[in-house]
C-alpha cells in the first residue's frame, strides 16, 4: 500500500483488522485500484454489523492516446505503427476502420499495424485518443468494495464523486441517517465528507 | 487382517507388478491416476504386508507412503461459492487434500455467508451427513463465528472440524457446543497461500483431520462393519458393469462406513441389494441401501457387526 497516504483499517477486533487490511490490499492490488485511491479508511464492526468504506480519490486526468503505447513512423505513402502495449490494440483497431476504412489498415504482425495512404499526419494519428480509463473507474471501485465487504452484507449505500466516495455495508436495514457515522470516518483522515 | 491405507507413487513401467501383487495380499485399489509418466494408487494394503510391498516397489523406484485419508470422503463447507469465499481458502484445502488421497466435495449453502442471515437447509444438511467429516471454513471476526455456529451446526451428525479466523484457543472458546476439531488462522483471504507459513496452516488442518479420522477409525473397530467398504467397492465393480461407463473420477467412492455409488437409484439399487458376497449373504443382508441426497446416486451405509451378526 505505498501509494497510499493515508491507509487504516478500524475495528473492535484487532486481529479481524488485521486480516481485513490484507483482503483490502490484495483486492485493490489486484484490480490495479491503488493508483487511483489517495486516502483510505475502513471500519468494520461486526457485532452491529456494519462496514464502512470512505476514502477520497487522486485526480485521473490521462486520456490513453496512440503515442502512449505506439510508435508511429511514416514512411513515403504509408505510416508504420509499433505497438509496445497490446491493451488498447482493438480499440484503436476500430477507431482507424472507423476513420480510414478497412482497406488502409493492415496489421502483418501482433505488434505492427500499418496505416497506407491515409491522409491524415503522422503528429495527428499519435494524438488520437484511444481509451478513456477513468470511464469505468466507479464501477470497478464499487466492485472492489463489494468484494472487500463480508459477503452477507448486502444492504448498501454507496456515494461516489470525482474526488471521493464513502461506501456502507450491512446485512440489516441501514440506519436512517448514515451522514453523521461517515463524517466521523471522514474526519479521522482529516477530510470532510 | 487390518487393512492399512497407503500411496504408492511409481513409474508406470511394470506397475502392474504392484497392482497384482496387492490384489494377492487381499489389499483393494480405490483411485487409480496415470500422469504422464507415473501412476499413483490409492489403496489398503494387509499392515504386515506394507514392508514386503515396500521391497517389491524398490527396484520399480516406487515409494509407498501412509496415508490415512485415503477413503475417506471430506465435506468442506464454503460459506458461499461466491469470489469471497472461493477459491482460497476452502479448493486450497480442499485440493491439497485430494493430493493426500482424500475424496473431497465442496459444500455450499445457498444462504451461507452472513451473520443473523446465515441459514442450512435440510438438503444441504443431508448431504453434509453423507460425508465422513466435514470442515467448515468460517470467516475473519469471532464474533460472527460464535453467532452463527449454531445455527449452522444444528442437526450435523457427523464429526466437524471448524477452520477459522481467530487462532484456535479462540475458536475453542467460543464455539459452543464444541466440534471436534479447530484450526485457527484460517479464515477469509484473497489471494492464493504461497509462503511456508500458508502452507503450514494446510498442514496443521490436515493434521487435525487425520485425528478425528483416526478417532473414528477406533471407534469403528470397536464395532467392526459386516463388510470393508472397499472390498464392496470392488463387487460393485464385478457385478455391475455399468459402473465402468461413468465418466466421473470416482464412480464408487469409498468412505469409511460405506461407498456412493455413481448410478441412478431407481435403475441400480436392486442390482446392488441382490449382489452376493459370500455364502449366499447379500449386500442387503449387511447394509443399506439408500438413495443419495447428492444428484440421484445410491448410498450404501454398512452396518455393524453388532447389527447383523456376521462378518465377510
Amino acid at each position: 500500500m505505498l501509494s497510499i497516504e493515508y491507509f487504516e483499517v478500524e475495528c473492535p477486533e484487532p486481529l479481524g483488522a488485521a486480516y481485513y487490511r490484507q483482503i483490502t490490499n490484495d483486492v485493490l492490488l489486484d484490480h490495479n485500484l491503488l493508483r487511483v485511491i489517495n486516502k483510505l479508511h475502513i471500519f468494520i464492526d461486526p457485532k452491529v454489523p456494519v462496514f464502512v468504506a470512505v476514502g477520497t480519490l487522486k485526480k485521473i486526468s490521462t486520456m490513453i492516446r496512440v503515442r502512449d503505447f505506439a510508435n508511429v513512423n511514416p514512411l513515403g505513402d504509408k505510416i508504420t505503427l509499433v505497438i509496445s502495449d497490446e491493451t488498447y490494440l482493438a480499440p484503436m483497431l476500430k477507431i482507424f476502420w472507423q476513420q480510414f476504412g478497412k482497406d488502409k489498415v493492415e496489421q502483418p504482425d501482433r505488434f505492427t499495424v500499418i496505416l497506407y495512404n491515409v491522409e491524415t499526419e503522422a503528429r495527428e494519428i499519435e494524438d488520437l485518443v484511444v481509451a478513456d480509463p477513468s470511464a469505468s473507474l466507479f464501477k470497478d471501485l464499487i466492485y472492489a468494495f463489494r468484494l472487500i465487504a463480508p459477503e452477507g452484507f448486502r444492504v448498501r449505500s454507496e456515494k461516489f464523486s470525482r474526488e471521493r466516495f464513502s461506501f456502507v455495508a450491512s446485512e440489516d436495514t441501514l440506519a436512517g441517517d448514515l451522514a453523521p457515522l461517515i463524517r466521523d470516518k471522514f474526519a479521522l483522515m482529516g477530510e470532510k465528507p | 487382517m487390518t487393512l492399512v491405507p497407503v500411496t504408492y507413487k511409481g513409474g508406470i513401467y511394470q506397475h502392474d507388478i504392484i497392482t497384482d501383487l496387492i490384489e494377492d495380499l487381499g489389499g483393494y485399489i480405490v483411485q487409480k491416476h496415470i500422469i504422464g509418466g507415473e501412476v499413483v494408487l490409492q489403496c489398503f494394503i494387509p499392515r504386515d504386508d506394507i514392508e514386503l510391498t515396500r521391497r517389491i516397489a524398490k527396484p520399480l523406484f516406487g515409494e509407498v507412503t501412509d496415508s490415512p485419508l485415503v477413503g475417506t470422503e471430506i465435506a468442506v463447507v464454503s460459506m458461499s461459492l461466491e469470489i469471497h469465499h472461493l477459491p482460497h481458502p476452502s479448493c486450497d484445502f480442499a485440493e491439497y487434500a485430494r493430493r493426500i488421497g482424500a475424496k473431497t466435495n465442496m459444500v455450499s449453502p445457498a444462504r451461507g455467508p452472513g451473520k443473523r442471515i446465515s441459514q442450512l437447509s435440510d438438503e444441504e444438511r443431508d448431504v453434509i451427513n453423507e460425508h465422513d467429516i466435514a470442515v467448515i471454513a468460517f470467516g475473519n471476526f469471532e464474533s460472527c463465528i460464535e453467532y452463527k455456529w449454531p445455527a449452522l451446526r444444528r442437526g450435523i451428525e457427523v464429526p466437524i472440524i471448524v477452520m477459522g479466523g481467530p487462532d484456535t484457543e479462540t475458536l475453542k472458546r467460543i464455539i459452543h457446543p464444541a466440534a471436534e476439531g479447530y484450526v485457527g488462522h484460517v479464515g477469509r483471504f484473497m489471494r492464493r497461500g504461497k509462503t511456508e507459513e500458508e502452507i503450514g496452516i494446510l498442514d496443521e488442518i490436515v493434521a487435525e483431520v487425520t485425528r478425528v479420522i483416526e478417532k473414528k477409525r477406533e471407534e469403528i473397530a470397536k464395532d467392526p462393519l459386516s463388510v470393508s467398504p472397499a472390498r464392496l467397492m470392488d463387487l460393485i465393480r464385478e457385478h455391475v458393469p455399468a459402473i465402468h461407463d461413468v465418466t466421473s473420477p470416482t464412480p464408487l467412492t469409498v468412505q469409511m462406513e460405506g461407498l456412493r455409488v455413481k448410478l441412478p437409484y431407481d435403475t441400480f439399487a436392486g442390482d446392488v441389494r441382490q449382489i452376493e458376497i459370500e455364502d449366499g449373504i447379500t449386500v442387503s443382508d449387511v447394509a443399506e441401501v439408500v438413495p443419495s441426497r447428492m444428484r440421484d446416486y445410491i448410498l450404501v451405509k454398512i452396518r455393524p457387526f453388532s447389527e447383523t451378526n456376521t462378518v465377510v
